[in-house]
């Protein structure tokens, strides 16, 4: 209980600060893009060739939106780092470069989507993303679903799903910026983003280039005392992301889309500085295409998208190779259409075949086969009142996947929350959902030499929020929106590895059921003032996460919480823009988190302060000039992100942009 | 500046507090002590020793931490050796061997320049002996025998033996060294630090206890290979028990496993007449007069580690249920009914007694 109050006092100190930052308050309200909340006008086709995104049928959730403001501050770096900096969402990291995964709402990280452009790019052989390998500048937009409703998503949407979208810019003319970066320990980079289009086609290529040594010092307590070294095997030898993509206008109603997004990552892996003498090393790859057609009409529309995808995971280490390559082959087509003036329904069929060369599998090529269809229905019976109901069915190699129905409501209580333009409003909105969710087993889990499991079930979940939105407008030059949810998500027959007690080989069972239940608060602030504006964002998670029950073969203790998952994470930002100056800041806060499954041993907590000041000098013909600064870890904390591996100290970064429209 | 920031270290002040505290237990007495070994979690660099006084039944979870304002003892505590009033650690992944002083386990030095090292013994103050492994789990290439200098705490040779050399035993003037992926014992002369031949046994020699008799039993765990379906492995050779005389090695006792399991962890009791191995997920014991296998087990559970107290012949088990739980060790009367069991760091492999 001390412990619990003392969170909130550490909260309550970090507002304190924070607040008068917002204490002149006037003029038109600036909500920031990235604490928007998703608003959902019900209209189908409101803009020509503009579809109707999934997301429409998730009512009743949170949706974390990182704006294209944020993401171009960090468009040098992967998803983890903007996570990290950004969100109270945790992560386990080895360390800048080294593997880095999500744990959304106390989930594995095998329960987190990830999704390209609607496509599923988590990998089929580990059934998870490697966040590291994913350049923040590939995305247009980046938005995190946690919660029940993103099972609409399909496998491995139990903890939500994480949504990278791309998609070209339809006004015409040529636009786009080129940026150069060098920062401590070898940093150095650059990256490009261009854009054109005509009345027909519109062309956008993103594409960047990263290296870093990672050769920082850190101090080991050995018996003789404290002795400084420098980090060894840990550098980011390169990291290439290319994406062209084009799309094209075909008659009225038509649109054919074809994206790429090659990514090419050689990195050493740092083993943990305990480790004497480890010479790893990873190359991965990932090729992924898509080509699709859509059709948008009144009252209907309809898509087809097929897709290609080769990930390759070349690891060694002192000359012993472990080579993977897994091609995904995937179909998806949807049919969406009114119903009546305050419904709508879609009806869509994916398939999906994996064909994996994995060392670890043996010599032979495994094949595998997935298919699912789903039907999405959104009803908003009056404009205050809206209502989702979903159900997905996938078919896996083993049988049927668990039936997953997903239930959304918002209502809206006070005001309306789609008059934003009104000078003073007020709104309230009610919100709840609950879904089910599985995921499929991994080809790791029903192949791997020894030990696959080809008979494991997949996982299910059970997953309920409940939440309450508000956004007070308190006058034309500040608004504040809020929201608060509590959540309950249960995962029952998860999968764990463990040794036979008759010849000690680890292979993965159904062993347990898992409860992840928490509360998360955020609430946004935009200011707009003459020529200064500024947006604070300011969140709350609180996430208690256990085995609620074993197996007898499963001797991880029941009612402990789960390893590297923080109770409690709070995150501050603020940005704020003057004349042509621009000043971020950044606190992410993290309670200490168990390493182990027995509840003893753990990482402290941390507080992490980042900054970044920018200055833009217009030039001539629409060309701009960006010179940005910035540094992270500003207190210079020495601290471990995973045991064994020590976090940068503080890093200072620059950046030039040349920017064009 | 500083002003700014002072909410801030308030609230991260507030956020440290919370952290569990380590637990503290007093430091061991002498002469009734267990160290019992914790491999800890491979690159979390927190491998262990604990200490277990066996009068007070209480324990020190780190002795090594706890004696040396904390330091991380390494990455994968293999084994350890004694000489006198001096400990030697096998950390594996660190390459090193840390010394310390006992009972305290304060450090005495680091040995280092070793390369995967995996089990060490002595035969004086001065002389020591570390196996060493050499290539990579594909590629495994002949291992070393490192011979140490313990007055210095350096390695002053190294002598050229089979592949993946394990428990070494030190016997009337030789050491003998099993060589794990092969199916030989080297023997080094300890006057010359050479070479002087090398006994074929079963494949996978990896244990190794000489009896009363000074007969050596060598168990050799076979060869495996892993399949694609339960039980995912298969014996490719058949384990051993192999028993020779040193004077006379080509002539042996060679006593067959069935190809269902392979055997480890030989193990003898205090009179030096009875032999303990573990096969199949259970420990069984045998006399060294036997000519065939026991069928039934001493004990039906399966161990990471096995050792009985040369003191009472209390019989010691290590548990690890998986790889990132806490281990515990179970004890044993001497007829193998079961004492009681304590805690450790995340997989107990070895016991020593001092």
């Amino acid at each position: 209980m001390r412990c619990f109050l003392s969170h909130w006092a550490a909260l309550l100190v970090v507002l304190a600060w924070a607040v008068p930052n917002g204490a002149s308050a006037q003029q038109r309200p600036a909500v920031p893009d990235s604490a928007r909340l998703s608003q959902r006008r019900h209209r189908l086709a409101d803009v020509r060739v503009h579809a109707v995104g999934p997301e429409r049928f998730a009512v009743g959730s949170t949706r974390l939106e990182l704006d294209s403001a944020v993401l171009a501050q960090y468009r040098g770096g992967n998803l983890a780092d903007v996570l990290q900096a950004r969100t109270p969402l945790a992560l386990k990291y080895y360390g800048p470069g080294q593997l880095a995964t999500i744990a959304l709402r106390g989930t594995s990280a095998q329960h987190t989507a990830v999704l390209w452009n609607g496509l599923n790019i988590m990998l089929p052989t580990l059934g998870q993303n490697d966040f590291a390998l994913l350049p923040v500048g590939a995305a247009t937009s980046v938005s995190i679903q946690p919660g029940p409703a993103a099972a609409l998503y399909g496998s491995g949407a139990v903890g939500g799903a994480v949504l990278l979208n791309t998609g070209p810019n339809w006004r015409p003319g040529l636009r786009g910026s080129l940026q150069a970066d060098a920062g401590s320990f070898g940093l150095a980079g650059g990256s490009l983003d261009a854009r054109a289009a005509t009345a027909a086609v519109a062309v956008r290529v993103a594409a960047s280039y990263r290296e870093a040594q990672n050769n920082y010092t850190y101090l080991l307590r050995e018996a003789r005392g404290p002795v400084r070294y420098t980090l060894q095997n840990a550098a980011l030898r390169h990291q290439w992301s290319i994406g062209p993509e084009v799309a094209w206008r075909v008659g009225l109603a038509g649109e054919v889309t074809a994206a790429a997004w090659l990514t090419d990552v050689d990195r050493e892996i740092q083993s943990g500085v305990n480790v004497a003498g480890s010479q790893a090393r990873e190359r991965d790859q990932s090729r992924r295409l898509t080509l699709g057609y859509r059709h948008v009409a009144a009252r209907q529309q309809w898509a087809v998208r097929g897709a290609w995808f080769e990930d390759i995971i070349n690891y060694r280490d002192g000359g012993t190779p472990s080579n993977s390559r897994v091609r995904t082959t995937q179909a998806q087509a949807e049919h969406t259409r009114a119903l009546g003036a305050h419904g709508s329904l879609r009806l869509g069929a994916e398939a999906q075949h994996f064909a994996a060369l994995v060392d670890g599998y043996g010599t032979t090529q495994v094949a595998e086969n997935r298919a699912a269809a789903f039907a999405l229905l959104r009803y908003d019976p009056r404009p205050t009142l809206r209502l989702s109901a979903n159900l997905r069915q996938a078919a896996l190699p083993a049988g049927l996947a668990p039936l997953t129905p997903t239930l959304g409501l918002e209502w809206d209580l006070l005001g309306n929350a789609d008059s934003l333009a009104r000078a003073t409003s007020h709104s309230l909105t009610a919100k709840a959902s609950a879904a089910r969710s599985y995921r499929a087993p991994t080809l790791n889990e029903r192949y791997w030499v020894p030990g696959g499991n080809p008979d494991l079930r997949p996982e299910s979940g059970l997953g309920y929020e409940a939440g309450l939105r508000h956004r007070l407008a308190l006058s034309r030059a500040a608004a504040l929106e809020t929201e608060l949810t509590a959540y309950r998500q249960d995962v029952d027959d998860w999968v764990q590895w463990l040794p036979s007690a008759s010849n000690g080989i680890w292979s993965p069972r159904n062993l347990r059921q898992v409860r992840s239940q928490g509360l998360e608060i955020s609430t946004a602030l935009g200011l707009r003032q003459g020529r200064y504006r500024s947006s604070t964002q300011l969140a709350y998670h609180f996430t208690d996460t256990r085995k609620t029950q074993g197996t007898a073969a499963d001797s991880d203790p029941v009612g402990v919480q789960l390893a590297f998952v923080p109770r409690h994470q709070a995150s501050l930002s603020t940005d704020q823009h003057w004349r042509d100056w621009l000043l971020s800041s950044t606190l992410a806060l993290t309670s200490f988190r168990y390493t182990n499954a027995s509840g003893t041993d753990f990482l402290p907590g941390t507080g992490l302060l980042g900054a970044t000041l920018g200055r833009t000098v217009r030039g001539p013909a629409g060309t701009s000039l960006l010179v940005l600064v910035q540094a992270t870890n500003l207190l210079n904390l020495a601290y471990e992100s995973y045991p064994g591996r020590p976090a940068p100290p503080r890093t200072f970064s620059a950046s030039l942009r040349v920017g064009w429209r | 500046m500083k002003k700014q920031f002072a909410p801030l270290v308030a609230a991260l002040a507030l956020l440290a507090a919370c952290s569990p505290k380590t637990e503290e237990t007093p430091a061991p007495a002498p002469t009734t002590a267990v160290f019992v070994l914790s491999e800890g979690e491979f690159t979390k660099g927190d491998g262990a020793v604990s200490v277990f006084d066996r009068a007070s039944k209480s324990l020190t979870l780190d002795a090594f931490g706890s004696a040396n304002g904390n330091a991380k003892l390494g990455d994968v505590v293999q084994s350890m050796g004694v000489q006198g009033s001096r400990g030697y650690i096998v950390v594996n992944a660190s390459n090193k061997v840390e010394v310390v002083n006992l009972p305290d386990f304060k450090s005495v030095a680091t040995i280092s320049g070793l390369t995967q090292p995996r089990y060490f013994t002595s035969t004086s103050a001065t002389r020591g002996y570390v196996t060493e492994w050499r290539g990579t789990y594909t590629g495994y290439t002949p291992g070393v025998l490192s011979i140490l200098d313990l007055s210095t705490n350096t390695v002053t040779s190294r002598v050229p033996v089979g592949r993946n050399p394990e428990q070494l035993l030190a016997l009337g003037g030789k050491i003998y060294v099993p060589n794990a992926l092969d199916n030989t014992v080297s023997v080094i002369d300890e006057a010359t630090g050479t070479l002087t031949s090398t006994i074929t046994v079963g494949d996978g020699p990896s244990s190794m206890v000489a009896d009363k008799d000074n007969n050596i039993w060598v168990l050799c765990t076979g060869f495996v290979s892993y399949i694609a379906t339960p039980p995912y492995v298969v014996q490719t050779s058949a384990g051993t028990l192999v028993r020779f005389n040193p004077s006379s090695p080509a002539t042996q006792l060679k006593i067959a496993f069935p190809a269902t399991s392979s055997p480890g962890k030989l193990r003898i009791g205090t009179d030096k007449d009875q032999l303990y191995y573990s096969f199949g997920g259970a420990e069984y014991r045998m006399s060294i007069a036997a000519t065939a296998l026991p069928t039934t087990p001493f004990i039906r559970r399966s161990f990471s580690g096995f050792a009985i107290d040369p003191r009472d012949n209390t019989v010691y088990g290590g548990i690890s249920p998986s790889y990132n739980t806490n281990g515990r060790f179970v004890r044993y009367q001497a007829t193998g009914v079961a004492l009681d069991s304590f805690t450790v760091k995340v997989g107990p492999n070895g016991f020593v007694f001092y």
